[in-house]
């Protein structure tokens, strides 16, 4: 039979005091306004919230891929629309990581950004029930009006797990409903359940601690309550957080008074001295309580075949194999983009072509034309052509993602990442950084070693993003002989690999070299969850294709088309009659801002073309690609058609007749901006992720004298082994 | 049964059920490896082992672990 939940706290004379108590207390006056969508990773959590608000958002399958604030709009039942708010998983209300930070002080009511919610739907996985009941247990403790949507119900069946959904409920205390995200089955169900829940959840079965313990965590809760004017749920939560606190640590916590740190202290010594072991005891003690609920309503069928995940599993992450499969994965993503993004980016550029060939053929010759054909046209049409690689690689990354390989990917990166001080998880931020730096930057949220995280940070942007992806493949068409090694593997195919590599390899060293000087500290030790394998889904993957490209198209259309346009005037004027296009621009003002800063770059093999595609691709990398269009196309006599790399390669100097533009050059700059911090946002979001300036000055500039240093090595080199000849 | 034979999560034979005794792992470290289910007394399954980590099953969920923790983690035959 049912006794109250919680123990001695919710029968404690004068119950619910302080904010929670106002919150919860006036429901009738006050209806429900914000629901919070909390769970463990890889619950299912983000596939509830788009089958709850529609909103299409991307799905992951390892830990730490919610790392934004996501809201949506939610209508409970007939009732009026309410603000959904998906908070990062986690495994518990004791924080690990800054995102699980976050969701802890929603629920507890203590961010200074969002309110406490009103209600919160707890996503559970019901295949993993008793480990995502320990977080349902914490969030029950807090006395916030609680639905738990009992996900993958389905999968949880077919696998001969059976719940009993209406004894989990009266265990538990709270409305339990069944659903199955990824198919949209118990929207409406839950959603009518939130809407009819009361202001506090009614006590079920609660989890106890040992009386000695109960007692000395209740009198400390009621002093912490009255010390700091919290709720008696968050005075509890506080309370059971102090008595596991090592004493040093302790001592250096100035939000509390002196006399309750020694009160603390007292109580540690008192369970010490019955015998209880503190850092356990609360653990234990809800899992006992979990163990107790399970044992009550779910049955299982036992079974002693291996599942299907451990077979893969014995594949994927074997010694051998392990490596073999991860390298061949990545290969076939880097070749897969250069054979098979070919048709459609030939067909792109043929009809950027068309358009510029209709457009002279409508218009009559003057300024106007100029802008739209070789500002407009031609700086967007050289960046659009690589949408189909990055299509490609998002495509590749999200199937990763969805099959659970990405976190296999991360075990067995695990050691390399060790050897250099990065933590295991390293390597998901890393990899994202291949896509962007951006969510890569915002992915080490789930790291919560303040020191890996920044070492993280600092080298993520650079892993090559897909950003540069356009700057490498011009550089590779116009140097790069279309060749086939051992009549499978193509040249230019191997120097897109290595330019990647480098990019990785390069990260890696120095954060060996930050984890030896500026952020020394242990090695970091290495959890991660394993997901089970799953078939992709081809719409989450899709949705994620179609974002980057969406995101892609709106900068091609709004900073690459201003930037263009610019970039046109500013190398069409002043205007000089007469003389070849060379001169022209060379008397422009684009002209004059490269000869500027040549001497800068002339010894990395540099010219001030090349210069002036060094400033402006500071807004974004890829512009780099239009500029050089705008540049190249502006600079070439009439009639003179052919790709832009085509271009390149037959440009002359105009004094001496020589190539201007030799493989060395090609290749320096590959290098240059494999290594060069040319992002204005990644400059920006390390400012909001690190709070202050700081860090990010210290990127641009180690970044920029390594881009320089590392360049100026490979065009000396290259130039002492002759191959700067053009 | 349990066997009285004391040795740490990394000794653990692959394909074998292990069953906690002790975390020895820093404080913050250890209450995450109990909040995941590796607390006192829990029986964990030891699934793989290689690349300097441990894949392990406990509460029905795979988990990996570093091997430097998986030696923090002391553990007895469990049958």
């Amino acid at each position: 039979m049912s006794s109250p939940a919680g123990g001695a706290e919710l029968n404690r004379p004068g119950g619910l005091r302080g904010e929670r108590h106002v919150a919860h207390g006036s429901r009738g006056a006050s209806p429900i306004r914000l629901v919070a969508l909390v769970g463990n990773p890889n619950s299912g959590k983000t596939t509830l919230f788009n089958a709850l608000t529609g909103l299409r958002q991307r799905v992951g399958n390892y830990p730490g891929v919610t790392v934004e604030r996501k809201e949506g709009r939610l209508r409970l039942g007939g009732g009026p629309e309410v603000t959904l708010l998906d908070l990062p998983g986690t495994y518990s209300l004791i924080p690990g990581s800054p995102d699980e930070q976050i969701t802890t002080d929603i629920l507890l009511g203590t961010a200074d950004h969002t309110p406490l919610p009103d209600a919160v739907i707890c996503v559970v996985d019901a295949n993993h029930l008793e480990r995502n009941l320990y977080l349902v247990s914490q969030i029950i403790d807090h006395r916030i009006p609680t639905v738990v949507a009992l996900n993958m119900i389905d999968i949880a069946e077919r696998s001969g797990i059976r719940i009993d959904v209406r004894s989990l409920a009266r265990e538990l205390g709270v409305p339990v409903l069944p659903t199955v995200a990824s198919k949209s089955e118990g929207i409406e169900e839950l959603t009518s359940a939130v809407a009819a829940l009361p202001a506090a959840n009614s006590p079920g079965n609660g989890w106890r601690l040992p009386a000695p313990v109960e007692r000395e965590t209740d009198e400390l809760a009621g002093i912490l309550e009255e010390a700091l004017h919290i709720s008696p749920p968050n005075a509890r939560h506080e309370a059971m957080k102090l008595l596991t606190t090592e004493s040093a640590l302790l001592e250096r916590m100035d939000r509390f008074a002196p006399e309750v740190i020694a009160h603390v202290k007292r109580d540690q010594d008192k369970l010490d001295f019955l015998g209880f072991d503190r850092h356990s005891v609360f653990v234990e003690s809800r899992y006992d309580w979990i163990k107790s609920v399970c044992m009550q309503s779910v049955a299982r069928k036992s079974s002693q075949e291996r599942s299907l995940s451990d077979r893969i599993d014995a594949v994927i992450t074997h010694r051998v194999w392990g490596v073999v499969i991860f390298l061949a994965m990545m290969a076939l993503v880097f070749q897969a983009m250069f054979s098979w993004a070919q048709l459609p980016m030939d067909l792109i550029k043929q009809g950027f072509d068309w358009l510029g060939t209709r457009v002279a053929v409508a218009m009559p010759p003057g300024d106007l034309r100029d802008l739209i054909i070789h500002g407009g046209i031609a700086g967007v049409a050289a960046v659009v052509t690589f949408l189909p690689q990055i299509l490609f690689l998002f495509f590749f990354l999200g199937l990763l993602e969805d099959t659970g390989y990405m976190a296999r990917a991360a075990f067995i990166m695990g050691r390399v990442m060790s050897k250099v001080g990065l933590h295991g998880k390293s390597f998901i931020p890393l990899l994202g950084s291949f896509a962007c730096a951006i969510p890569g930057i915002m992915a080490t949220r789930t790291i919560g070693n303040p020191r890996d995280r920044l070492a993280t940070m600092l080298v993520a942007p650079l892993v090559s993003c897909s950003a540069r992806l356009p700057v490498y493949a011009l550089m590779i068409a116009a140097v790069i002989p279309p060749l086939t090694i051992f009549g499978f593997i193509s040249l230019p195919g191997v120097t897109m690999l290595s330019m990647y590599l480098l990019g990785l390899g390069m990260a890696l060293f120095m954060a060996w070299i930050f984890k030896k000087t500026l952020l020394r500290g242990g090695p970091p030790s290495f959890i991660i969850e394993l997901p089970p394998y799953t078939m992709p889904s081809l719409r989450s993957t899709l949705t994620l294709m179609w974002e980057r490209a969406w995101l892609f198209l709106k900068r091609a259309g709004t900073i690459i088309l201003g930037a263009s346009i610019l970039l046109w005037f500013l190398a069409s004027y002043p205007k000089l009659d007469g003389g070849t296009p060379a001169d022209r621009l060379n008397h422009s003002f684009v002209g004059f801002a490269g000869r500027m800063i040549e001497p800068a770059i002339r010894p990395l093999g540099f010219d001030w073309k090349i210069g002036i595609g060094l400033i402006t691709s500071l807004i974004q990398r890829e512009v780099f690609v239009s500029t050089m269009g705008t540049i190249y196309d502006v600079g070439s006599g009439e009639g003179e058609h052919g790709g832009l790399a085509e271009r390149l390669r037959s440009s002359r100097d105009p004094l001496t007749g020589a190539n201007s533009f030799t493989p060395l050059t090609g290749i320096c700059i590959m290098v240059y901006y494999v290594l060069a911090m040319q992002c204005f946002s990644t400059v920006a979001v390390m400012r909001r992720e690190t709070n202050g300036w700081k860090w990010p000055l210290f990127q641009v500039a180690y970044m920029t004298a390594l881009a320089y240093g590392v360049t100026f090595i490979v065009f000396r080199a290259g130039t002492a082994m002759g191959i700067g000849g053009g | 049964m349990t066997t009285d034979a004391h040795m740490t999560l990394i000794d653990a034979p692959v394909g074998t059920f292990v069953r906690i005794r002790h975390l020895t792992s820093r404080p913050e470290i250890s209450t995450r490896l109990r909040e995941l289910g590796f607390c006192e007394n829990a029986v964990v399954r030891c699934v793989m082992k290689g690349y300097g980590n441990i894949i392990c099953e406990v509460c029905n969920t795979r988990v990996g672990l570093d091997s430097g923790l998986a030696r923090r983690i002391q553990v007895s035959v469990s049958e």
